[in-house]
C-alpha cells in the first residue's frame, strides 16, 4: 500500500502525524504534511487507513500496489 | 405569522428562509450558550437561514456548507466581515485577507507555529501552568476563569511576544475591556489603547530583536526586501491578541465544566497522564463538542449559492459547533465518545484560514489538563454557587466558573 498527499489541499492540521508519526511528519516551515515514505510499513496499513479518514481537508489518498484504489 | 424587523430584511431574501435568530442573546436559565445553535436545528430552521439582528445575516448550519464558507474565498471573504457591521474595520493580518494576499502574512508566522515549534514550547507551557495551579490547589477551590483559564493563555501571549511576565494585570486587563465590555465609547479607548501597547511593542523590537514573534514580525522582509507596511505588523500584533486569548479561555472553560460534571473523563484522562499521544487523541473530541468560534464571512459579488441568491456584502455566520454536530459526518453526533475514531471537526476552521495557533492551542489545553489532575484529580462545580452567566457573540462561554475539591 502507498500512500500519497496532495499538498495543494493539506493545511497543516497534523491530525496525519498525531494518528500515525511512524508514516507522517509536518515540516518546520509550513507544517504541511510530510510523508517519511511513501510505502506503508507491514502492519501499519490501518494506522494510515484512519490517518486518510481522520484528514480534515481530504488531502491524504491511499492506493495499492497495482496503481488502483 | 408575520414578523416586523427593524430594518426589514432586504428584497432579495425569500420570506421563507427569515429566522428570528440572535446570536448574541442567551435566553435567561440557559447554562450552555451554545445550546442556541442547537435550538435551531431542534426547530427545523431551513439549511440556510437568513436573520435581520444584528445588522441581518446568512446563517449556514450543516457541515459541508460551513466547509464550502471556509474554503470558497471566492464568494465567501475573510475582509471586513464584522457582524454587526463595523466600518471601516481593521484589516487583521492575515486572517483579514484573501489568498493568494493572505500567503504573505501566513507564511511569516506559520514557522512560528508548527507542531516542531510547539514542541520547543512545552517545558515553558508546563512550568507556567504548575506555577499557576499552585497558587490555589491546596485551597480547596478557585474562580477557573479568573484563576487560570484567563490568565494562562494572556501568559503565553506574553511569552510569544517577548513581554516580561509582570505585565500580565496590565494585558488581562486590555483583554478584559476588549472581550467583555459592551460599552462603546469604552470599547473605542480600548482599542486605541492595544494599538498604542503594540507600537511601543515593535518599535522596541524593531531597535533590539529578540527570539520571539514580535521580533519575527517587524524585522521581516518582504519579496523586495523592505519591512512590511507598519500598519500591517500592528494589525498582525492585534490578531493574535484577538484569536488567541479569549478562544483560549472559553474552550479551557468548557472543558473545565465538562470535567467537574463527569467522573469517568477525569479518570478517562487521569489514566492517559503518562501517554502524551494518547492523551492528544482523547482531547480532540473534547475540541469537537467544545467549539467556541462562529465565523464571518462576506459575500464578494452577486452569486446563486445552493439555489439561493446571495447579494455582495451579504454577511454568513459559520457556527463550528452545529458543523461538529452534524449527524451526516458524525456518528452518534451529541454522545462525548472519548474513544471516538474519525473526528474531522472544524473547531480550528479548514481551508487557507486554518487556525495557524492550533497546535499551540491544542498544546495548552493538554498541558494544562496533565498538570491540573496531577494536582486536583477530583473536583465538582460549587453547588453554593449559581450557574455561571454566560455570553454569545462569535466566541461564546461563561463570565465564571466556580469550582470546589
Ligand atoms: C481553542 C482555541 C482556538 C480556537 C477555537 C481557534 C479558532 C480559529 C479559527 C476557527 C480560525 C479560522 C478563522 C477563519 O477562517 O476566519 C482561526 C484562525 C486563526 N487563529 Fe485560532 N483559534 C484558537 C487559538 C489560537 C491561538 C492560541 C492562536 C495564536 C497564538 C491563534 C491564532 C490564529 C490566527 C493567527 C488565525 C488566522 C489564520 C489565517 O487567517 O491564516 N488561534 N482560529
Ligand atoms: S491531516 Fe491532512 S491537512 Fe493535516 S497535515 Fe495531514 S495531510 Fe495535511
Amino acid at each position: 500500500m502507498k500512500v500519497h498527499v496532495n499538498l495543494d489541499v493539506c493545511q497543516g492540521h497534523a491530525k496525519c502525524e498525531d494518528l500515525c508519526p511512524e508514516v507522517f511528519a509536518t515540516d518546520a516551515v509550513e507544517g504541511k504534511c510530510v510523508i517519511k515514505d511513501p510505502e506503508v510499513p507491514a502492519g501499519l496499513e490501518e494506522k494510515v487507513r484512519l490517518a486518510v479518514r481522520n484528514c480534515p481537508e481530504g488531502a491524504l489518498r491511499v492506493s495499492n500496489a497495482k496503481g488502483s484504489k | 405569522m408575520t414578523l416586523h424587523f427593524q430594518p426589514p430584511p432586504p428584497d432579495h431574501v425569500p420570506p421563507e428562509l427569515i429566522v428570528d435568530f440572535d446570536f448574541f442573546k442567551i435566553p435567561e436559565g440557559v447554562t450552555d450558550p451554545a445550546e442556541i445553535w442547537h435550538g435551531l436545528i431542534r426547530r427545523g430552521v431551513p439549511k440556510i437561514f437568513y436573520t435581520p439582528h444584528n445588522g441581518g445575516h446568512w446563517v449556514f448550519t450543516d457541515y459541508d456548507d460551513i466547509v464550502e464558507g471556509y474554503r470558497n474565498y471566492e464568494i465567501f471573504s475573510t475582509y471586513q466581515t464584522p457582524v454587526p457591521p463595523i466600518e471601516p474595520f481593521p484589516v487583521m493580518q492575515p486572517q483579514g485577507v484573501d489568498p493568494p494576499e493572505h500567503n504573505v502574512f501566513r507564511r511569516l508566522m506559520a514557522p512560528m507555529f508548527t507542531p516542531v515549534a510547539v514542541r520547543g514550547m512545552v517545558e515553558e507551557l508546563e512550568e507556567r501552568a504548575k506555577g499557576l495551579i499552585d497558587q490555589f490547589a491546596d485551597k480547596g477551590g478557585c474562580d477557573f476563569i479568573s484563576d487560570f483559564a484567563a490568565k494562562y493563555p494572556t501568559g503565553t501571549f506574553l511569552f510569544l511576544f517577548g513581554l516580561s511576565e509582570d505585565r500580565l494585570p496590565e494585558f488581562l486587563e486590555l483583554a478584559k475591556v476588549f472581550f467583555r465590555s459592551t460599552d462603546p465609547e469604552e470599547r473605542a479607548k480600548n482599542v486605541t489603547d492595544i494599538y498604542a501597547v503594540l507600537e511601543i511593542l515593535f518599535r522596541e523590537k524593531e531597535k533590539n530583536p529578540g527570539n520571539d514573534i514580535a521580533s519575527a514580525i517587524v524585522t521581516a522582509r518582504d519579496a523586495e526586501g523592505k519591512q512590511h507596511p507598519w500598519q500591517d505588523i500592528l494589525n498582525c500584533g492585534f490578531l493574535l491578541f484577538v484569536a488567541g486569548l479569549d478562544t483560549v479561555t472559553n474552550t479551557l472553560a468548557y472543558i473545565w465544566r465538562y470535567l467537574a460534571t463527569t467522573p469517568e473523563a477525569r479518570q478517562h484522562f487521569r489514566e492517559r497522564l503518562d501517554d502524551p499521544d494518547a492523551f492528544l487523541r482523547a482531547i480532540e473530541e473534547l475540541f469537537r463538542i467544545n467549539s467556541v468560534s462562529n465565523l464571518f464571512r462576506r459575500i464578494t459579488h452577486d452569486v446563486e449559492y445552493k439555489g439561493i441568491q446571495f447579494k455582495q456584502n451579504d454577511r454568513v455566520i459559520l457556527p463550528n459547533t452545529l458543523a461538529n454536530r452534524d449527524p451526516d459526518v458524525f456518528e452518534n453526533p451529541n454522545a462525548i465518545d472519548l474513544d471516538r475514531t474519525v473526528n474531522t471537526h472544524v473547531t480550528f476552521g479548514v481551508g487557507p484560514h486554518r487556525c495557524v495557533g492550533s497546535h499551540l492551542a491544542k498544546r495548552e489545553v493538554m498541558v494544562s489538563m496533565q498538570e491540573w489532575l496531577r494536582r486536583i484529580p477530583d473536583f465538582q462545580l460549587d453547588p453554593n454557587e449559581p450557574p455561571s452567566g454566560v455570553f454569545g457573540g462569535s466566541v461564546m462561554g461563561f463570565e465564571s466558573l466556580k469550582l470546589v475539591w
